[in-house]
């Protein structure tokens, strides 16, 4: 065997074993990046991920445990239920990426929240 | 408010390159001019002045000792070699001074800088002011600059021995290195900007990095992530003055194995910090900032196996350059990711304009790495004779292929909304495509740390049959063991016996070790040091698969006296208390567990905007943590809580501990780095 095959051989084995696998474990696990207006705009099925800016309206209950918010982008809006702990930083004129789905009711139902903090190091975004 | 009004009135003083450019000259060159201002300060504003002024020269001195090495090294004139190494330690004796002048600016509240205004305020501990140098984008690249500097330093100290021109090239790249960032720091990014109020009062730290965490988990990630700079440069030295030989895997094999060590440390630190401080249960979210972290260190870990089988066979010459160039790759990729914002991660760094400058650093260093190895791997050559598949090497092979997997996993996740962004919709996957994409992935590579260290160099036969009976009736029995117990998750059945075999197969070799000739494990302590660390993943590799695995969780809302069971333990609710702080209120509620009492709280900062902390509470039993976080508190005295049982999280950080005692007991105070191999068989030198 030549000494090309002899190490080739098992890197080619490898690379097709790595990429069948990232082809068969994103195809089912990617969920769409939207913004509110792309949401609004099309019917995704399925989980997507939509980031938005927490508006004033946000109802907890349930001892801070179930929260109703709206998320806005420039355009468009979109009632959002949540029910789990909230990131700490949560609060209105932050940008949230919510996970989930929007049910037919038009609500967005959020299986995790996600604070997006413009600066992780920073308390700049904090000065009012 | 005072300070916060202040300061958004007197807007930085410095945003553009072309702004920056001629104040830092001028006040560089003739502080004089300005000595009016000076006065009225009283002299205080001169550590800015002279911190931008160090950082120049250090971008004069390290770009004149790049230019001249390169020139020198191509010349071979031995005096010029040493002058530009010697300009190396002028620029680096620059980076530490301007490093000390932004310790001391923080120290002593100097307002007048911006970067000491945004990130520490009088009210912040001193211990906390100090990590103020590198809790700060400016502060934290001047940090790595330092790093960079001072190991760059150490690393030149003795590289004459491995000739003139790998000395003289290695000079130049990492002089090249060192000059990008002092130029970055100086002119794009300057922690020595001035703003032109000096406000009483600076913004002070975010309380989610109020933490003791904050002191050592951001000093060690970016001194591993400048660490790698060190063996790149010195295997592009070697590849560009033709040497194939292992010198440059010897003589920089303790800055690898220090990259390493940090980054493991870093990653470990990283996890318990989110865990202890995020109060989400977990402790890795496959997020683009820990992505980018884990990928060099899967590089270099394949580098440290790779290489041994260089020093020792003479084989995977080019790919052992591959992999030391593809680590650093992965660093300066990482750097840009996190720090440009082009992909959504939950936590980024401020965007900054730094982002397009180490885009092309990015580029310029896969350019210059990627010409040097097309052109110069054909002519590396290989050690002759055949290398037979089940053996030492071809296990390191497999080990390697499969980790540089995992990191071509993890890349295509990290830039998946960066490529779909540009065909259509943005797509991300979350921790199940890692999950599902790694997992076999890892498995097989646990399954190679049973088998391989088993495996002799050349050529295994018959007797290795017989070496794998420990380590394959360890696996039958934990996986029978935790079948009967009652585990039925297909991957944890997989995970844990293999890592008690790969256990087994370390417990085995000390065993024969011990038994036959006890002295060779002190002897030999690289080879045993690395079983240690072995040993150390394995505990890791079953903590984590039982915290993962093994998870559960209750979400509760309680009245003072109730109780709840999650997973066999149980807590009762004792009541809630509002305390008033100088800066925050913070509700502590109290939940008996035996006979302590946690205290998970939540703290409301008013002079942030109302950012809510949380503080979790962790109480560690021998099979398990328990977890309790409060989500809130109700006016009718009721508290919700998110209770989480994690079984063996405790174990990963023991296993990590033990991992970095592997590592220093296997090689500090080792008196020869370079093997004998290395130093007798320098076959080959290239025409250069």
């Amino acid at each position: 065997m030549s000494m090309a095959l002899r190490w080739g051989l098992p890197a080619v084995v490898v690379a097709a074993c790595v990429g069948y696998l990232i082809y068969s474990a994103s195809g089912g696990a990617s969920e769409y990046y939207v913004t509110v207006s792309q949401l609004r705009s099309q019917s995704a099925a399925g989980d997507v991920r939509v980031a938005g800016e927490v508006q004033d309206d946000v109802q907890k209950s349930g001892g801070g445990l179930h929260v109703t918010f709206t998320e806005k982008d420039k355009t468009a809006s979109i009632p959002v239920e949540y029910t789990g702990t909230l990131p700490d930083i949560f609060r209105p004129g932050i940008t949230v990426v919510a996970e989930g789905k929007l049910g037919s009711d038009g609500v967005f139902h959020a299986r995790t929240l996600l604070a997006k903090c413009p600066s992780r190091f920073s308390t700049q975004p904090y000065t009012q | 408010m005072g300070a916060e009004a202040s300061v958004d009135f007197c807007a930085r003083s410095v945003g553009h390159l072309r702004d920056a450019l001629p104040r830092v000259l001028g006040v560089s060159l003739a502080p004089a001019a300005d000595a009016a201002n000076m006065r009225r300060t009283s002299g205080v504003v001169i550590l800015g002045y002279l911190g931008a002024g160090a950082l120049l020269a250090g971008v004069v001195m390290g770009g004149f000792s790049a230019l001249l090495s390169f020139w020198a090294g191509w010349r071979e004139s031995d005096v010029f070699i040493q002058v530009g190494r010697r300009a190396f330690y002028a620029a680096a004796v620059m980076t530490v001074l301007a490093a000390v002048l932004l310790e001391v600016a923080l120290l002593s509240h100097d307002f007048s800088l911006a970067y000491v205004v945004e990130h520490t305020d009088l009210s912040t501990p001193t211990a906390l002011v100090a990590a103020g140098f590198y809790g700060g984008q400016e502060g934290s690249l001047l940090y790595w600059t330092l790093i960079l500097g001072v190991l760059g330093a150490a690393s030149l100290f003795a590289s004459s021995r491995l000739g003139a021109r790998i000395s003289a090239y290695a000079t130049g790249i990492l002089a090249a290195i060192l000059s990008f960032f002092l130029f970055v720091l100086a002119v794009v990014a300057s922690p020595f900007d001035l703003l032109s109020v000096t406000p009483p009062d600076g913004l002070g730290l975010n309380p989610v990095l109020r933490d003791g965490g904050m002191l050592i988990h951001p000093p060690v990630v970016l001194a591993g992530f400048a660490s790698f700079a060190i063996p790149f440069s010195f295997a592009c030295a070697a590849l560009l003055a033709g040497r194939a030989d292992a010198v440059w895997i010897a003589h920089t094999r303790r800055f690898a194995l220090l990259a390493w060590s940090l980054q493991t440390a870093g990653l470990l630190l990283g996890m318990w910090w989110a865990y202890h401080v995020l109060g989400w249960g977990g402790y890795w979210g496959w997020d683009p900032v820990e992505n980018v972290a884990l990928m060099p260190w899967l590089a270099t870990t394949a580098y440290l196996h790779s290489s041994q089988v260089q020093e020792r066979r003479g084989r995977l010459r080019s790919w052992n350059f591959g992999l030391v160039i593809l680590a650093f790759l992965l660093v300066v990729f990482g750097t840009f990711i996190v720090r440009s914002g082009v992909v959504p991660s939950v936590h980024t760094f401020a965007i900054s304009a730094i982002g397009p400058w180490f885009f092309a650093f990015l580029f310029v260093c896969v350019v210059f790495s990627g010409t040097l190895l097309a052109f110069r791997a054909a002519s590396l050559g290989e050690a002759s004779g055949p290398a037979p598949a089940v053996s030492r090497e071809g296990a390191f092979v497999l080990q390697n292929l499969l980790l540089i997997g995992v990191v071509a996993v993890v890349l295509w996740g990290t830039v998946l909304p960066l490529v779909s962004g540009m065909f259509g919709t943005e797509r991300v996957v979350g921790a199940p495509y890692y999950e599902r994409a790694a997992a076999p992935l890892f498995a097989t590579i646990l399954a190679l740390m049973a088998v391989g260290p088993l495996l002799p160099w050349r050529h295994a036969g018959r007797p290795v049959l017989r070496a794998l009976r420990w380590p394959a009736t360890a696996a039958l029995v934990v996986m029978t063991g935790l079948f009967v117990a009652g585990v039925r998750s297909a991957p944890a059945l997989v995970a844990v016996p293999l890592a008690v075999a790969a256990g087994a197969t370390v417990a085995s070799e000390y065993t024969r070790a011990a038994l036959k000739r006890p002295m060779s494990i002190l002897r030999r302590r690289r080879r045993y040091g690395a079983y240690l660390a072995h040993l150390g993943l394995v505990v890791v590799v079953v903590g984590i698969a039982a915290s993962h695995f093994g998870q559960q969780e209750k979400d509760v809302t309680l009245q003072p006296g109730a109780q709840v069971t999650v997973a066999g333990y149980t807590l009762t609710y004792t009541g809630a208390q509002k305390r008033q702080l100088t800066d925050h209120t913070e509700f502590v509620a109290g939940m008996r567990f035996g006979d302590q009492t946690l205290e998970p709280s939540r703290a409301t900062y008013a002079g942030l905007g109302g950012q809510a902390l949380t503080h979790v509470a962790i109480t560690t039993t021998p099979l398990a943590d328990v977890y309790v976080v409060l989500a809130g508190t109700n006016d009718d005295g009721s508290a919700s809580f998110r209770v989480f049982v994690n079984p063996l999280v405790s174990w990963v950080w023991a296993g990590g501990a033990v991992i970095i005692l592997g590592v220093v007991l296997g090689n500090v105070g080792e008196r020869s780095p370079i093997p004998e191999l290395a130093r007798r068989r320098i076959p080959i030198t290239l025409p250069a």
